[in-house]
Order: C-alpha cells, then sequence, then structure tokens
C-alpha cells in the first residue's frame, strides 16, 4: 500500500509509516520527549528529504505531544507558567534556527552540522543520563541510602534579577535561565528536526532543580508550543511540510503516545531514564559514524536549491 | 558561371520517420509508482535502405547541486557545493544499437544524443582569461578535476534511475515498425518531456519527429501542492491544526476508553 508523497515528491509505504509513527509516539510518551531526534534520522534513511522530514515531522511531534499533555494535565503534572517562559524563548529559538538551517543549507554544510549535533548532544546527554541512572539503580539494589540531595542550588539562579514565582514547580527564580534554555532549545529543534525534549528534561532536573513529577509534562506543553511555531515557519519559509507524511506519521504518533504515557507508570523512575539514555546514545552514535565511514560515492547530489 | 543544374540525376526518394506515444500526460496520483509510456513509430523508406533509429527523451531542467566529500582531520566534510546547469531532469537515449557505431561523434555531440554529450555545464566556477597567450579561454576553477565532478552528476542520476542509455531500447516489431518503451521512476520530475525521434541512413540524420508530453500532479496531489506553494502560510496552519486536533482527539478517546 504505497502512497505517493505531494511534497517529498517520493513514494512510500503507509502501513509501515503508521507502525513507525507509533512505535517513536510510543517512546514520545513514555520519556516525555517529542521524539524527533529518533524519527528524523529514520526517515532521511528512508529516502525522505531531510528538509521535507525535519518540517514535516514538528507537526507529528506537536500531535503525540498534544495527546500525552492532555493525560499529564489532568495528574496535575503540567506547569504552564514555566512552559510559557521555556516556549517564549524557545519561540525566537526557532525563528533563529530555521534562517540558521537555510544558511547552512546554502553553504552545503547541513549534512555535517546535523551529524555532529547528534553525535555531540546525544552523545553527552546520553552518556550522562546513563551513568546518573545506573548509579541510582545500582545503590538501590545494593540498598545504600541516597545520596543527600544537594538542595543547595547554584547561587547564580538567585543572583539573577527579573525573578518569578513558579508555584507548581516550588520555585522562585529569574526567568532568564529557562529563557535561554528555551532558545537553545529551539535553534536544536529547527536545525536538528527534533522538539528538544532529550535536552529540555534533564535540563530542567539538573539545572533548574524542578521537581521530576512536573519536567515531563511541563516539557511537553514547551514542545507543542515551540513546534506548531516551527511547523508553521517551515510551511510559509520554505514550503517544506508534507501534509500527507505528517497525516500518516501522527496517526500511529498520537496512538502510540497514549500507550506510552499509560506504560509509564509501571517502571521506575530511574530504570526508565537509563532506557532512554541507551536509545539516545544508539542513535546518536549511528548518526556520528557517517561522519568517519568512508562514503560509498565520493559526491553526493544536494536537494533543493537552497 | 553555369547555372546549378538539377536534372543530373532524380534524388532518390527521402527516407521519414514517423511516430506517436501512447500517453500525452502522466499523471501523478497518490498511487503513483513511476509509469511507463510506449512510443510507436514507422519508418518510411522508398529505398529500404538500413535504418536506425535513436530516440532521445528529455525532461524539464533541473539545476543540479553537487558537492564532493572531503576528508579533514578524520572527518568527511562536504566541499563547497557546486552548481551544474543544463542537466536535465530526465535524460534517456534510446536506440538500436550502440550510438557510436551508428553515428559519428560530431553528429551525435549536434543532436545531444547521449549522456556524453548534454551540456551540462558549471557557468558559475568558469571564467575566461589568457593563458598560454591564448585570449578568451574558458577556464573552470574545478581544473582537472571538472570531468570527474561531471561523471559525478551523471552516476548519481543514473544510480536514481534519471539518466539511461539503452542501445537497444528500440525494437523493429515489424518490417519498418518499431517500437521503445520509456519508464519514468517515481522520483521523476514533474514537468514537460519531449521524446525527439531520430531516423538514421549511412550515419547521417534523414529524418526526425518531436513528440511531446507531460508529468503532472492531479486531483488531491495537486491541490495539496498548489495550496502549500500559492498559500504557504495558510497551509502550515491548516496542517498544524490537524495535528493538534489529532493529538487531542486520541486523548479523549482513550480517556472514555
Amino acid at each position: 500500500l504505497d502512497f505517493y508523497l505531494p511534497i517529498a515528491e517520493i513514494s512510500v509505504n503507509a502501513p509501515l509509516l503508521v507502525a513507525l509513527g507509533a512505535a517513536v509516539g510510543f517512546i514520545s510518551g513514555m520519556f516525555g520527549i517529542g521524539g524527533g531526534f529518533l524519527m528524523t534520522p529514520i526517515l532521511v534513511l528512508m529516502g525522505i528529504p531531510p528538509a521535507v522530514a525535519v518540517a514535516s515531522l514538528a507537526s507529528h511531534v506537536a500531535a503525540s505531544s498534544t495527546s500525552s499533555v492532555i493525560s499529564y494535565t489532568r495528574a496535575r503534572a503540567v506547569d504552564f507558567r514555566m512552559g510559557g517562559v521555556l516556549a517564549a524563548g524557545g519561540a525566537m529559538g526557532s525563528v533563529m534556527g530555521v534562517e540558521v538551517f537555510r544558511w547552512l543549507r546554502l553553504m552545503g554544510q547541513a549534512d555535517l552540522v546535523v551529524a555532529l549535533s547528534y553525535l555531540i548532544f546525544l552523545g553527552i546527554i546520553g552518556g550522562l543520563m546513563l551513568t546518573e541512572s545506573l548509579g541510582s539503580i545500582l545503590r538501590a539494589r545494593r540498598g545504600d541510602p541516597p545520596p543527600p540531595r544537594r538542595d543547595r542550588r547554584p547561587p547564580w539562579l538567585y543572583g539573577l534579577p527579573l525573578k518569578l514565582r513558579f508555584p507548581r514547580s516550588r520555585l522562585y527564580i529569574s526567568v532568564i535561565p529557562p529563557i535561554l534554555l528555551g532558545l537553545f532549545v529551539g535553534v536544536l529543534s529547527a536545525v536538528m528536526g527534533v522538539g528538544g525534549g532529550f535536552i529540555l528534561v534533564p535540563a530542567m532536573v539538573y539545572v533548574l532543580r524542578m521537581p521530576a513529577g512536573v519536567v515531563v509534562g511541563t516539557s511537553l506543553f514547551q514542545i507543542i508550543i515551540t513546534t506548531t511555531l516551527t511547523s508553521v515557519l517551515q510551511a510559509g519559509r520554505n514550503q517544506t511540510v508534507d501534509i500527507v507524511l505528517a497525516t500518516l506519521l501522527l496517526i500511529g504518533g498520537v496512538l502510540g503516545a497514549q500507550l506510552g504515557a499509560k506504560a509509564s507508570s509501571r517502571f521506575r523512575a530511574e530504570e526508565l531514564r537509563a532506557i532512554l539514555a541507551l536509545i539516545v546514545l544508539a542513535v546518536g552514535l549511528r548518526m556520528g559514524l557517517g561522519l568517519f565511514l568512508t562514503p560509498a560515492d565520493p559526491f553526493v547530489l544536494m536537494t533543493g536549491n537552497g | 558561371m553555369l547555372p546549378a543544374t538539377v536534372d543530373a540525376a532524380p534524388p532518390p526518394p527521402q527516407a521519414a520517420v514517423s511516430a506517436a506515444l501512447t500517453t500525452t500526460s502522466v499523471r501523478v496520483t497518490s498511487g503513483f509508482h513511476g509509469a511507463r509510456i510506449v512510443l510507436y513509430g514507422a519508418i518510411f523508406d522508398p529505398a529500404a535502405g538500413p535504418s536506425d533509429v535513436v530516440v532521445i527523451v528529455r525532461g524539464p531542467e533541473q539545476p543540479v547541486r553537487i558537492a564532493r566529500k572531503i576528508r579533514v582531520g578524520g572527518v568527511w566534510i562536504n566541499s563547497r557545493p557546486v552548481v551544474f546547469r543544463g542537466a536535465p531532469g530526465f535524460y534517456r537515449t534510446a536506440s538500436t544499437r550502440p550510438l557510436d557505431q551508428i553515428a559519428g561523434f560530431g553528429v551525435l555531440r549536434r543532436l545531444g544524443a547521449g549522456i556524453d554529450h548534454l551540456a551540462i555545464e558549471a557557468p558559475d566556477e568558469q571564467r575566461v582569461e589568457t593563458r598560454y597567450g591564448v585570449r578568451d579561454m574558458v577556464v573552470s576553477r574545478l581544473g582537472a578535476d571538472y570531468l570527474e565532478w561531471r561523471q559525478a552528476v551523471v552516476r548519481l542520476k543514473q544510480s536514481a534511475g534519471l539518466y539511461d542509455t539503452d542501445d537497444q531500447g528500440v525494437v523493429f516489431v515489424d518490417r519498418g515498425l518499431f517500437k521503445s518503451e520509456i519508464d519514468l521512476p517515481t522520483v521523476a520530475p514533474i514537468g514537460r518531456y519531449r521524446a525527439q525521434i531520430v531516423l538514421f541512413q549511412h550515419g547521417q540524420p534523414v529524418s526526425q519527429r518531436v513528440c511531446d508530453f507531460t508529468v503532472e500532479k492531479v486531483g488531491a496531489e495537486r491541490a495539496l501542492y498548489v495550496f502549500a506553494h500559492e498559500r504557504p502560510w495558510s497551509y502550515g496552519l491548516a496542517s498544524v491544526t490537524i495535528a493538534l486536533a489529532a493529538g487531542w482527539a486520541a486523548s479523549a478517546a482513550f480517556r472514555r476508553a
């Protein structure tokens, strides 16, 4: 059952895409990430032009995030104020990111920057998460007491001006760190075709010190806002959103996200983090590998005209 | 001066070729999986001399951006991309025999018959300068590698199924009646195509015929494509609305279940 995609201008197997959407949606709902970091490389491997994959994915991520955010909202696990502040930074970031990506494509270096970003960011985040979660799993096995929680938050978090109260997260901090974080994630989201959850979630836990319970829901909420914006920008600016591709992916995605959100309550938090860390590391290494292997053909055709 | 004589010998009856396509418009719908167009043609030659037929199909022109992978510090990166112009988005020759047996280099070059004779150029890389005392020499910045770049364009297009040479692609099905099949891959570009049918005798083109056809999106595919390009912002809003609505619907459905 093949479908011709009107914007990507290639033919794809529809059931395969729906299944793929469901699998990634499941992971998305389970870990509170958009799942873009998984989906973009897979779509590109399937032969969909990277520009179309990145742009169409944004709306798939928005759909599966909406689907799971509603569940998290019912559980009162979304800090809307924090999400809004992050999204304000994210909006600026995605506008910048779309322009940066256009420029990179013009220079012919988009492939390199995308592969390097995957290798560096996924490598670092995956590595850190894996060490941390394996540590706590081992401690729990041995019955050691958890290390004393370092409640001393970094002083710069408190020293900065423009403080705002975030009751849901029990925080009273400056809005500057969340805005900068959102900005950074927004740029990455446009360049790498990801929602940015894999960076947001750890940053919210370790840098902003938000309570674990609200991190996932809030991250998803901010992802909806940034990806919605990215999607409209990519359609308006580059005409690279393929509505058929996005729809096929999101049919599976929204269902998968629901099942994932349900399944996540069956696992312990550190086990979840360890699994996610492995997935993140594997994808980062796979994308980075291409930089070091001798290419089969020394020449490469670039799609589009900039 | 004598006027040119016209009555020395009766001129040999001119051979002619005629051809038609089974389809003049290929419709790209959601089930599009490439297409096959059949070309039928006939040769009218009272002298019944030995004839060869070459069919050249060209798709709409598409500039090609190509980069070379270079190794820097153990990492493969792309060089600066080079733009080649004049490359058709689809190109295929079919003939009764290998082209170089049918006609000479100059004849083929003038017709643009055969991938080697395609006028693919990288004008942005060229500059005119004086070398060895010769003025107005066209020099490519790609230098000696120029041919390698050009070959790479052809090779990559061939592996995508967009360029092809078939030296047995024209077959005679009956006396004076020939047939050729043109296979368009799914990635064939949208636009106007031109099939040029050339009859060769004794290494010279004696008769030509041109048949045009189009590849176009129809129905929903066309509507979406036009929507995306003519009203991109509304298109973006529409696709996001679908996404958010689908997310909400799934969540509502699961809550009830």
